[in-house]
């Protein structure tokens, strides 16, 4: 197994957009990677909820005031939410001895690449989050019901990429070397 | 070796609350919590750490903790949440009305998640009832809610069994469900993903089945009996087919041998005509031959009989020349005679008729004599139609004999 004691200088500027999210990340140093993992994980997780409460909202109202259409969306939004949290909840994590896997070692280009995966993950989902935010104050601000779907299909599109983005770190994770960069 | 403690003996156990001292004991104990599993661990009242896929060694305590227990150095309260975060799928029970009057029963399916930070709203449920949540109990709690707030509304406002089985039904049920549920969801830490309804089959569904399953008996004899003919048409078919084919097959046998045998005999009269031929051009041969010599023979007879033709015609006019002659030596003599008379005077009407008398008579006399000979009657051939005389026998042209 190949340690990565510090950051490396190259993933250094991801590490600290991270850390604007995640106050306690480091990147995947040693002795810290499956609190990093987790710590990912959760952090795309309470976005993904936050997202998700937004277009909650958004669903009672417009279903309240018989704007069905529009809770259609909202809903279908929020199933695929549940989808990507529910793709975090059963990720792989890693074996205790050979960190990502059972089978071999993660090295130390793989692991800048997961830094900047995460990364990139949680900048969608954060994307995703807002959105979602602007899909709700759109709603409050009695902007066009075509207006809000297309702002709600915006989110599922994106929760979608992010889900899709995340199962490429899923299979990183799992130890197989991507042929091609997502 | 450490021994497991497990929280959860039945797949229907959704959560459960631990009291630490209920299962503290000298030996240490480790809980293993899998990914859809997690611990919120509440400590002297305060809600600590929740975790998940993680092992948690010493749940028990273990001698540590009773030694620490004993001269108070750790919390005096020590409870642990489990909880299952995956979807937990609930049947809820229901009978309704619709709005045309009929009755409708079935099951709501209500799937609910647990999220791993919800965890601790679980004690709104546990500080009312038993430790212990299950499928059962979370339908108790939700049941009569959901029935009141989702499905008598939504029931009410379905006019026909049609629109009950209808998507857009089980979607607007889903979303008033939604709507009306989140709040009761909420409260007891469970996130609301899906609702549909399966209603059992109304009377009019029983009869309409009944009526389809007869339909469909009665259809399924028929294509049965259809397919009974068909088969005995096919059979028929093929058995007609097959006595065709061997009649084909007998005949063209006997076609054949028919065959071997024409052409066996076919071969026998080429060879008795080959046979014929020959004899026929030999005869045919040997009749020119005949033909030939008879023709011959003819000619030559012919010629010869010219031959005596004109020795007859010779000797004829020889002697109607030698008649002639004589006659005109008569008539000169009776010339001479009359004149002789007639000098005499002797020439009276009775010498001259006697004259004319003998001269007639004489001449009567030279006429028999110098009669020519007829030929004899000639006929013609009955085969080669030549003429033929009337004393030949045989035809001198065909040799046919009469």
């Amino acid at each position: 197994m190949v340690n990565m004691v510090g950051t490396p200088l190259d993933v250094l500027p991801y590490v600290r957009g991270i850390q604007m999210v995640l106050s306690g990340y480091e990147g995947y140093t040693k002795g810290k990677r499956r609190d990093a993992d987790l710590a990912i994980r959760e952090e795309i997780k309470r976005c993904g909820t936050r997202a998700r409460n937004h277009l909650m909202n958004v669903h009672d109202s417009c279903f309240r005031e018989k704007k069905i259409d529009v809770s259609k969306a909202a809903k279908a939004c929020c199933n695929t939410i549940d989808q990507l949290i529910e793709d975090i909840d059963k990720s792989p994590t890693g074996m205790t001895h050979a960190f990502f896997s059972g089978q071999r070692s993660a090295s130390v280009s793989v692991l800048k690449k997961l830094i900047k995966h995460d990364h990139d993950v949680i900048e969608m989902m954060t994307k995703a989050v807002n959105i979602s935010n602007s899909v709700e104050h759109a709603f409050s601000s009695d902007k066009t019901v075509g207006e809000i779907k297309s702002l709600i299909r915006q989110c599922e599109q994106m929760i979608t990429s992010s889900r899709g983005y995340y199962s490429a770190r899923s299979t990183v994770l799992d130890g197989l070397r991507q042929k091609k960069k997502v | 070796m450490t021994a497991n403690f497990k929280w959860r003996s039945n797949p229907n156990i959704i959560a459960r609350l631990v009291d630490g001292n209920d299962i503290q004991t000298w030996k240490a104990r480790q809980v293993v919590l899998k990914p859809n599993e997690a611990c919120a661990f509440i400590i002297d009242g305060r809600i600590g750490d929740i975790v998940s896929e993680k092992v948690v060694h010493n749940i028990g305590g273990g001698l540590g903790r009773h030694i620490a227990d004993m001269i108070g150095a750790t919390a005096t309260d020590r409870r642990m949440l489990f909880a299952m975060t995956g979807p937990v799928d609930l049947w809820i029970p229901f009978a309704a009305d619709l709005s045309d009057g009929s009755n409708a029963s079935g099951h709501m399916n209500l799937r609910v998640q647990l999220r791993k930070e919800d965890i601790p709203k679980l004690l709104n449920i546990f500080a009312n009832h038993a430790p212990l949540l299950d499928r059962e109990g979370l339908i108790g709690f939700l049941g009569h809610e959901v029935t009141t707030r989702c499905i008598v509304p939504a029931m009410a406002k379905c006019s026909s069994v049609e629109e009950l089985r209808s998507s857009e039904f089980q979607e607007h049920l889903e979303m008033h469900a939604e709507v009306e549920m989140r709040q009761s969801l909420s409260t007891l830490g469970f996130t609301f993903l899906r609702a549909f309804i399966s209603t059992s089959k109304t009377d009019q569904e029983k009869l309409a089945r009944l009526k389809a399953d007869l339909d469909f008996a009665t259809q399924t004899e028929g294509a049965n009996a259809d397919a009974l003919m068909e088969r005995i048409a096919i059979r028929e078919a093929a058995t007609l087919r097959r006595i065709e084919c061997e009649v084909n097959v007998e005949r063209a046998k006997k076609r054949g041998e028919v065959t071997i045998q024409a052409e066996t005999e076919l071969l026998g009269l080429r060879k008795q005509e080959a046979v014929w031929d020959a004899e026929l051009k030999r005869d045919q041969g040997k009749a020119d031959l005949r033909m030939k010599e008879s023709s011959h023979k003819t000619d030559e007879a012919m010629r010869l009989f010219e031959q005596v033709q004109a020795r007859k015609r010779d000797r004829i006019q020889q002697s109607q020349d030698h008649q002639d002659q004589r006659m005109e030596k008569q008539n000169d003599v009776q010339v001479k005679m009359m004149e002789m008379a007639a000098e005499q005077g002797a020439l009276t009407p009775e010498v001259m008729q006697e004259f004319l008398r003998q001269q007639t008579a004489q001449k009567a006399i030279d006429g028999t004599d110098s009669k020519t000979p007829t030929p004899p009657m000639s006929t013609t051939c009955q085969q080669c139609q030549a003429t033929l005389m009337s004393d030949w026998k045989t035809c001198p042209h065909c040799g046919t004999t009469r």
